[in-house]
């Protein structure tokens, strides 16, 4: 089951927070009556006035006197909405962003066994949003994503909808067809035929419907039988894995800096074992004396989790730079950051035999010596009577 | 080794501790050549795991093709390697053998530094036998590599195999392992007149595993395309 959490315009909540005398009035987004710029988002009172989105300030204005005009703050925005994804996150890994700025999807069922009542987990939920941003959301849960969304923009933040999925073409039969993501035309079409409702749209045949509207209209007519076939894409938080060491007195000696820049790549190492991640790319940053850093990339082929593995890359870049003054700070940061499960346990190879190593041994070889250092060769032998043009060389 | 002898070295063992006889190597494992007459000249089955085995001779006396015949059989069990100087490799020619290409990487440096270093890198990744073809001029630099591409050989159980054209230098020549001459002693031909294959001698220069100095002669026929 996914369940579509959705709360107000995260600006909303932004400048509600920092104001929160603003709650309850008409509050519109966008900039100052006087710009002329468009309305971002608005609140609920001023939206009971006929204010909508994209509408002009000036005409919202005169839709909404008595209204608070602010611009946004983005910056606020992005917090208010990287808290909200953080929130859910607690709860489990399988959080999505929504296409709505306010809409936010869980998949619920690997949270059965730690909450096997749903009605618990949901206010559970609701509880965490309103601790964290100080609002309660509404709450829809279906097997799809859209029908999930159409519940939660139909729920209040007392009463989540749960459409259980036998139920979910009833659901939505009710709805209007604007519900659905439709361009003007098929809007247009179906508004001409009469098809107002999604039960109309429903009571067609699919072939039907595709020989009248098409191959790509399909879609529409899936989501209006709640069949979403989109997938949960997950968010991740960002992760910054940062060592640095200051060098007192400055070093000028290779020997030194490999030492040290392995202990950074032990402490990389464990903060990303830690976090079950794994590095497609270290960085480094060696701060000389009176001179500008220079910066430093080692890239993998896979991403890489052991000190000795980061250390291997990292090494032979650091006694290829060319350093001129004493270092005075060498910093490593873990950059391209992956789960590290995606790397191939030792017992499965791939089924050409090759082993990951032996992959990432052939691609840091290719970055040192250029791609042709490395072959493969495939033989077509009905291709054509001369020997260079049976024979295909690639890159490994 | 016999039983008998077995139970007399035991025997000394028992009345002489450390001052007993001994087998002067130990058993090493070997990698099948997937040529059984050449198995049976090195002595110990194959190629030698973790060391360093050279194929001398003139050209056109057959070490490549049989190198290339190991390479095949090796390319079936696990992936394998090609250092490719003189980039003489003929793919289809492997093929003919039922090598699997898939496993086969071909790498094809422009000096010995880039060579050596792409050996020590596939070793230590898990390469488990890699085919040095080096050019008839002198290798210089080799001998700086060669003892650390030999500890990287041993630690990775790399079968290492060395084609060269010219005289092996001595330090090659000190590291390998084994070394086997061949002589091409006769072309080998249809009675159509086409080349069958040819007839080479061989002889074990150099042995550290097992007794030197054994001679072959055997034809080693070309693959019919």
């Amino acid at each position: 089951m996914i369940c579509c959490v959705r709360t107000p315009h995260p600006s909303l909540v932004a400048a509600w927070l920092m104001a929160p005398a603003l709650r309850g009035r008409p509050l519109i987004l966008g900039g100052l009556a006087h710009e002329r710029a468009s309305v971002t988002t608005a609140s609920a009172e001023a939206r009971a006035q006929g204010v909508v989105e994209g509408m002009s300030l000036n005409q919202a204005q005169q839709f909404a006197p008595d209204a608070v005009f602010q611009p946004v703050d983005e910056e606020a925005t992005a917090r208010v909405r990287q808290s909200l994804l953080l929130t859910l996150h607690h709860f489990t890994p399988d959080v999505a962003p929504g296409e709505d700025p306010g809409c936010v999807f869980l998949r619920l069922d690997r949270l059965v066994l730690r909450w096997p009542d749903r009605a618990q987990l949901l206010a559970a939920i609701g509880r965490a949003i309103d601790a964290a941003i100080r609002v309660r959301p509404a709450i829809g849960v279906a097997s799809s994503m859209f029908v999930s969304k159409v519940a939660a923009a139909h729920a209040t933040a007392a009463a989540p909808v749960i459409v259980e999925k036998e139920k979910m073409r009833d659901f939505l039969a009710r709805y209007p067809i604007d519900v659905l993501p439709l361009d003007d035309d098929l809007r247009e079409y179906l508004e001409l035929l009469g098809i107002k409702t999604i039960g109309r749209l429903q009571a067609i045949s699919r072939p039907a419907f595709r020989r009248q509207f098409g191959q790509k209209a399909l879609v529409v007519y899936d989501l209006a039988l709640g069949d979403d076939r989109r997938r949960l894409r997950p968010w991740r938080p960002a992760v910054r894995i940062e060592e640095s060491e200051p060098l007192e007195p400055p070093v000028d000696n290779t020997q030194a800096l490999q030492f040290i820049a392995r202990a950074l790549a032990e402490r990389v190492s464990a903060s990303l074992l830690s976090q079950g991640l794994g590095t497609r790319a270290v960085r480094i940053t060696l701060n000389q004396e009176s001179v500008p850093a220079l910066m430093i990339e080692a890239r993998f082929a896979y991403p890489m989790t052991t000190a000795g593995e980061l250390f291997d890359g990292i090494r032979p870049r650091l006694l290829r730079a060319s350093i001129v003054a004493p270092l005075e700070r060498i910093t490593l940061r873990a950059a391209r950051l992956e789960a590290a499960y995606v790397r191939q346990p030792g017992l499965l190879i791939r089924r050409d035999g090759f082993k990951e190593s032996i992959a990432d041994a052939v691609a840091r070889l290719q970055e040192e010596y250029g791609p042709s250092l490395v072959q493969r060769a495939e033989v077509n032998s009905d291709a054509a009577p001369l020997a260079d043009h049976r024979i295909l060389w690639k890159p490994a | 080794m016999p039983d008998r002898l077995q139970q007399a070295i035991t025997v000394l063992q028992t009345r002489f501790g450390s001052a007993a006889p001994r087998p002067a190597a130990p058993p090493c494992p070997a990698r099948p050549t997937g040529i059984p007459e050449l198995d049976a000249l090195t002595g110990i089955g194959g190629w030698p795991v973790g060391r360093l085995s050279l194929l001398a001779g003139p050209r056109g006396s057959g070490k490549r093709t049989l190198a290339q015949r190991s390479i095949a059989a090796a390319s079936r069990e696990g992936p394998v390697a090609y250092i490719d100087m003189p980039g003489r490799l003929d793919p289809e020619f492997l093929s003919h053998f039922d090598a699997r290409l898939d496993h086969l990487l071909v790498v094809r440096p422009k000096s010995i530094k880039e060579a050596m270093a792409s050996v020590r890198v596939l070793a230590r990744a898990g390469v488990d036998f890699i085919a040095i073809d080096l050019p008839r001029a002198r290798s210089s630099g080799l001998d700086a590599e060669l003892p650390h591409l030999l500890h990287r050989a041993a630690e990775a159980d790399c079968t290492l195999l060395l084609i060269h054209d010219a005289d092996a230098e001595d330090a090659i020549r000190y590291y390998a392992s084994l070394i086997l001459s061949f002589q091409r002693s006769a072309w080998v031909f249809r009675r159509d007149g086409d080349l069958e294959g040819l007839q080479v001698d061989a002889a074990v220069v150099k042995n550290r595993l097992a007794a030197p100095g054994l001679t072959s002669r055997w034809i080693i026929p070309y693959p019919i395309p």
